[in-house]
């Protein structure tokens, strides 16, 4: 824990339309928590409430409520983290346009027309050498900078995650290469590198064996008590959380998205070791002044560092 | 031939789009497997590809590998490639264990050839109706193979998208991917096989949504010779289903069965009603990417070469959804889209 505050992330889920319980649910939902405004609003109760920092995905929409956020709120700790790519954009945009290929051709179109110089360089050398890691260097310079400019200065980037179907392939192939590349990057941007997965215990494993440092970076995983998402099972990824040689976790799908009620899911979060903070999205007023003001309560009774 | 299980499976995928990338990042985990060589014609994916499977080879033309080179392949290519890309394999000798992405191929005659190819071959074989892994749908199974429902009436069965909502040149890639009918609406068209045998389409219909020519909405019905009836509703212009969603309600003598994605809910006439949820079901697998189903489809072929395993989404089983869309095609007058 790099403070005496545990990070507490409003997450942007429910501003996507996005529910892991239910895509029923996710429809008959209210269509306001869409809106820009108040999906802001939200933002803003839940900070009022106790969360400090805003994750989300680097979209149109998430990049609309940083914009509406930057004209509400004055210089302040709020901390982002963002999570690129936002996946479920570019496959959507590859099933339109053209497959792999067409989104490569869609990116690097992008990323010219934004006259981002370091994006462009970087994007060249790595098409001339076919560099990966060059290219991933453009891809988060062209990121970074759409960021900033719709926070326009009024909130920190801390953190900037790597996707889970990025860091999951990026496991499965081995890339430690890629790996660590992603991360001496962002270091010498000042940002903290993060890894969102649904494999903990295989990413521990994994980033253990290739010499990466857990305290340069966070680790976004579901921990629930439902066990959701957390494979291959619980007990395995409480097990690596427990061998974690640092606080570097940031819980999300504590309430196994909507499955468990807030006391039970905040017991179970607020007993586990190594956590350095928690991410929930809510889609009502109400819900983000319970569920955060809750959260709060229990984490810093909960995690004896934070006290 | 079967494989010993003390041996290292050597494994080709065929096509570097999404779902070439998916399995063969997901056939990197598993174990005694190595992923020997890749395929792709695109020079620029082929390059990118070499720096990130660096122990596999790379080729742009399958003609380049050996006899008895690979004892499976994953053919991840679009539709329209299926049938010829597995006729090479299998005459060329090159492997006798395919796995070929859904549709088998893209029409029912060109799935007769590989069904009697791989008959030949005496290898396993499966198609990627990944929804057969799909916890949810596992369990609607396993409840109506204990006929739960007792006696069936008839079912409702979807398949929605949003992937060309709002699109409004029809797109290249609409075409590619076999128009709605075979992207989407096979993997309900499967389950329906899966979960009631053999049906036979009686009217249908196609619509144009994005352009003139695209197929956009397909409805049709089909019914069972004991009298079950059913409706198929497919669209990938669903502005509000924002992934794609799969799913059936069941009516029957004694209640109603409704499963998607996402959840079963059981209403018995008598006795009570249950709801679960994909928590409910054990959904974890030992390395998630994509959706769980993906790991679970991968892990039931490998294991089946090895002979450890059954496999039912088999060529055979897909050959029956090509002639289902077959039929739905010729009820149109539409002919092979």
């Amino acid at each position: 824990m790099n403070n005496n505050q545990p990070i507490i992330l409003v997450g942007d889920n429910p501003f996507h339309g996005i529910s892991h319980l239910s895509q029923e649910r996710s429809r008959a939902r209210d269509n306001a928590v869409r809106k820009i405004d108040h999906a802001a609003d939200l933002v803003l109760i839940s900070l009022e409430n106790g969360a400090n920092g805003f994750m989300f995905s680097v979209s149109e929409t998430s990049l609309s409520i940083l914009r509406s956020l930057s004209r509400r709120i004055g210089r302040q700790d709020l901390k982002l983290y963002a999570i690129v790519p936002y996946m479920y954009e570019y496959v959507r945009l590859a099933t339109q346009i053209g497959g792999i290929s067409g989104l490569a051709r869609r990116m690097a179109k992008q990323i010219v027309l934004s006259a981002n110089m370091q994006a462009v360089t970087s994007g060249m050398k790595g098409l001339i050498r076919m560099d990966p890691s060059a290219l991933l260097e453009a891809y988060l310079f062209y990121e970074i900078a759409r960021i900033k400019s719709s926070i326009r200065g009024q909130a920190n980037l801390d953190s900037v995650m790597l996707h889970e179907v990025a860091t999951e392939m990026l496991l499965a192939l081995n890339l430690d290469w890629l790996a660590k590349s992603y991360i001496d990057f962002l270091m010498k941007l000042g940002i903290k590198p993060g890894f969102e997965t649904r494999n903990f215990s295989y990413l521990v494993r994994k980033f253990t064996e290739w010499n990466i440092d857990f305290n340069t970076i966070f680790i976004a995983a579901p921990f629930n008590k439902a066990g959701f998402q957390m494979n291959p099972s619980r007990r395995e990824c409480e097990k690596a959380l427990k061998n974690l040689p640092t606080s570097c976790l940031i819980a999300f799908s504590i309430l196994a998205a909507g499955y468990l009620k807030p006391p039970e899911a905040m017991q179970y979060i607020g007993s586990l070791p190594n956590l350095e903070g928690v991410a929930v999205g809510v889609s009502k007023k109400k819900h983000a002044h319970e569920t955060f003001s809750l959260l709060k309560k229990k984490l810093v009774q909960c995690l004896p560092a934070h006290m | 031939m079967t494989y010993s299980g003390n041996k290292i499976l050597r494994v080709g995928v065929v096509g570097l789009g999404k779902m070439g990338f998916m399995h063969a990042s997901l056939l990197s985990v598993l174990p005694n497997l190595s992923l020997r060589v890749l395929c792709d014609k695109s020079w620029v994916i082929g390059n990118i590809s070499k720096r990130l499977f660096s122990h596999s080879e790379m080729v742009n033309d399958i003609g380049k590998l050996e006899e008895d080179y690979l004892d499976a392949v994953f053919i991840t290519t679009p539709i329209p490639s299926h049938f010829s890309v597995a006729k090479a394999l299998y005459s060329q000798r090159i492997t006798r264990n395919l796995f070929v992405e859904k549709t088998l191929a893209s029409n029912f005659n060109e799935a007769k050839e590989l069904c009697r190819l791989a008959e030949d071959s005496g290898g396993v074989n499966m198609v990627g109706y990944h929804k057969r892994f799909s916890v949810t749908f596992m369990r609607a199974k396993d409840l109506l193979d204990e006929e739960i429902l007792g006696e069936l009436d008839s079912f409702d069965a979807y398949g929605y998208s949003s992937d060309f909502s709002g699109v409004n040149t029809r797109s290249k890639m609409s075409g590619t991917r076999g128009g709605v009918l075979k992207d989407l609406g096979s993997h309900v068209v499967d389950l329906a096989l899966w979960f009631f045998g053999d049906l036979q389409v009686d009217s249908a219909n196609i619509e144009s949504l994005n352009d003139k020519g695209s197929e956009d909405h397909v409805y049709f019905t089909a019914k069972r010779s004991d009298g079950l009836r059913g409706c198929f509703d497919i669209s990938w212009c669903k502005k509000e289903y924002r992934m794609p969603e799969w799913g059936l309600t069941i009516r029957g003598a004694k209640g109603v069965l409704a499963v998607n994605d996402d959840e079963l809910t059981l209403n018995l006439i008598e006795g009570d009603s249950r709801k679960w949820y994909r928590h409910d079901l054990n959904d974890n697998v030992a390395f998630l990417l994509g959706a769980p189903e993906y790991f679970r489809e991968d892990e039931s072929f490998i294991k089946s070469i090895s002979g450890n395993n059954y496999i039912t989404s088999t060529f055979r089983s897909a050959a029956n959804v090509d002639y289902v869309i077959d039929q739905v095609y010729t009820q149109c007058g539409a002919g092979e889209n």
